[in-house]
């Protein structure tokens, strides 16, 4: 099980941070999970690694991720998928928390591995308000969604690193400003949680164990004076469609700037311009992003702009506005982050194309930018910039857990 | 979508399947279509596009060169290079 993909030199573990390799160092190689960026050295650090740096921790090594980030749990990396013994699939970042290697981890989260991480890992997972933390020197997949978010075996753990990365940057375009962002301070004024909606029509198909984790999580409610509500939340289940329209859209732009020229993998086999940018490409990547590529591709096509990826960029303000409309009666919306706990080997190599599946569960806060974070094994999308108050009632619970 | 399609589409992304991958390909793209359809009962005719998530205003900085990085540092990660240059196939003969 290949967890890391470059390390540094061994440091105390309350200041160590893992990133996914997603995220550009200067001191150490970034993959992108891609064969295409095999050993590729950045010419300068992330903003989050300047933050991190900066407030005293050290970056201690780049863990495995899936081909740009958009598979299920990591399983097209070009350096294997992390498997347990069992056969089922983990994911490298939780496998490294889970094993108490790291304080925390700093994730990408471009179609929701991380959730479906966390969740399975029952680890504590946030990811914040689109455009609170910097993505400058993020490797781009999806950018209209993707956010730099934070996994940890603890809340505190969580909320500590959230707090030093969050802020405005002026080298990323998308960036919020910095009043705003400072609404993800540790410090910073919130109101407490006190209703949640749980969204029926995403409960449909998920297994008997995540079902379980729905009901731990409204008995938790329950004794921590936390209101349950139920909702029908039909409108969440089209969040799907359209964000893998979205994705795919701007997967296939960002990586066409992979051609074997300039960096990344050049291929040996090529007689003129054009065979080295096609073996380069194809010899470099994985199929499912080959998929992503073409599907996007086709999304933008003349054909096929206005009923596909004109759509989806509206019914992604439909999305929007119904969680806005919902959240003005509620603290949060409970959600599973996905359909099952024990996905396997097999069943990826059956079924490539099953993170397109499982993101019903990721994509509502993925296609919106609206913060969630997963406890107990649980999604709660959060409103804008209410972080801490998701972050309070994790803590909570945790609590209330250590003293039942 | 057909393989007519597929193989255009391949040509443009600079990407090459295999016959066995485009037969995959083509009912992933079926499927896909059967999924976007389902959007229709959305309406959203008088709906606006939503290309940022968040409302943000453009702020424009000032057209300042840095000069962040040397020739030879941009090259460390080439492919192949030579005298200051990324080396590609000759383009004409």
């Amino acid at each position: 099980m290949k967890l890391y993909i470059s390390e540094s030199a061994s440091t105390s573990y309350e200041n160590k941070v893992v990133l996914d390799d997603m995220i550009l160092t200067k001191k150490l190689p970034t993959s992108a999970g891609s064969r295409m960026l095999d050993g590729y050295m950045s010419l300068f650090d992330a903003e989050i690694v300047t933050k991190l740096e900066e407030n005293g921790y050290e970056i201690a090594a780049k863990a495995n991720v899936g081909e740009f980030g958009i598979d299920l749990l990591g399983e097209t990396s070009y350096y294997g998928a992390c498997i347990c013994e069992d056969g089922t699939l983990t994911n490298a970042v939780a496998e490294i928390l889970k094993r108490k290697e790291a304080n925390a981890v700093v994730c990408f989260d471009v179609n929701g591995a991380p959730r479906r991480a966390a969740a399975i890992g029952n680890l504590t997972y946030i990811k914040p308000t689109y455009g609170t933390v910097s993505r400058y020197g993020t490797i781009p997949a999806a950018c209209s969604g993707e956010t730099v978010g934070v996994m940890a075996n603890d809340t505190s753990a969580c909320r500590k690193i959230l707090s030093i990365i969050a802020g405005h940057d002026d080298k990323d375009g998308t960036s919020l400003p910095e009043e705003t962002c400072a609404l993800l301070k540790a410090d910073a004024k919130r109101e407490p949680v006190k209703k949640i909606a749980v969204a029926k029509s995403m409960l449909a198909s998920v297994d008997d164990k995540t079902k379980n984790l729905i009901e731990n999580f409204k008995a938790k409610a329950a004794k921590c004076s936390v209101e349950i509500v139920e909702i029908d939340a039909l409108e969440l289940t089209a969040a799907k469609t359209a964000w893998n329209i979205l994705m795919s859209a701007e997967v296939c732009n960002n990586v066409s700037r992979y051609d074997g020229i300039k960096f990344g993998y050049r291929t040996p086999k090529y007689e003129d311009i054009d065979e080295l940018y096609t073996n380069s490409r194809t010899e470099a990547f994985g199929y499912l992003l080959k998929s992503t590529i073409l599907y996007g591709s086709d999304a933008l096509s003349t054909d096929n702009y206005r009923k596909v990826y004109d759509k989806a960029l509206r019914v992604r303000r439909v999305l929007s506005e119904y969680l806005y409309k919902v959240l003005a009666e509620a603290d949060g919306i409970l959600i599973p982050a996905c359909s099952k706990r024990n996905f396997t080997e097999a069943e990826v190599k059956t079924n490539k194309y099953i993170s397109y599946d499982e993101s019903f569960y990721t994509a509502p806060s993925s296609i919106t930018g609206f913060p969630t974070m997963v406890t107990g094994g649980v999604q709660i999308i959060g409103k804008p910039f209410s972080e801490n108050s998701l972050l309070d009632m994790a803590l909570m619970f945790e609590k209330e857990g250590e003293e039942s | 979508m057909n393989k007519e399609s597929l193989i255009q589409l391949e040509k443009l992304n600079k990407i090459l399947l295999s016959e066995e991958e485009r037969e995959e390909m083509l009912c992933f793209f079926e499927k896909q279509s059967e999924n976007v359809s389902g959007l229709d009962a959305i309406p959203t005719q008088d709906v606006e596009r939503m290309v940022h998530v968040m409302p943000m205003t453009n702020v424009i900085r000032d057209d300042v060169a840095i000069k962040q990085f040397t020739r030879d540092q941009l090259q460390e990660d080439a492919p192949e290079s030579y005298d200051g240059y990324w080396q590609v196939p000759r383009l004409v003969e």
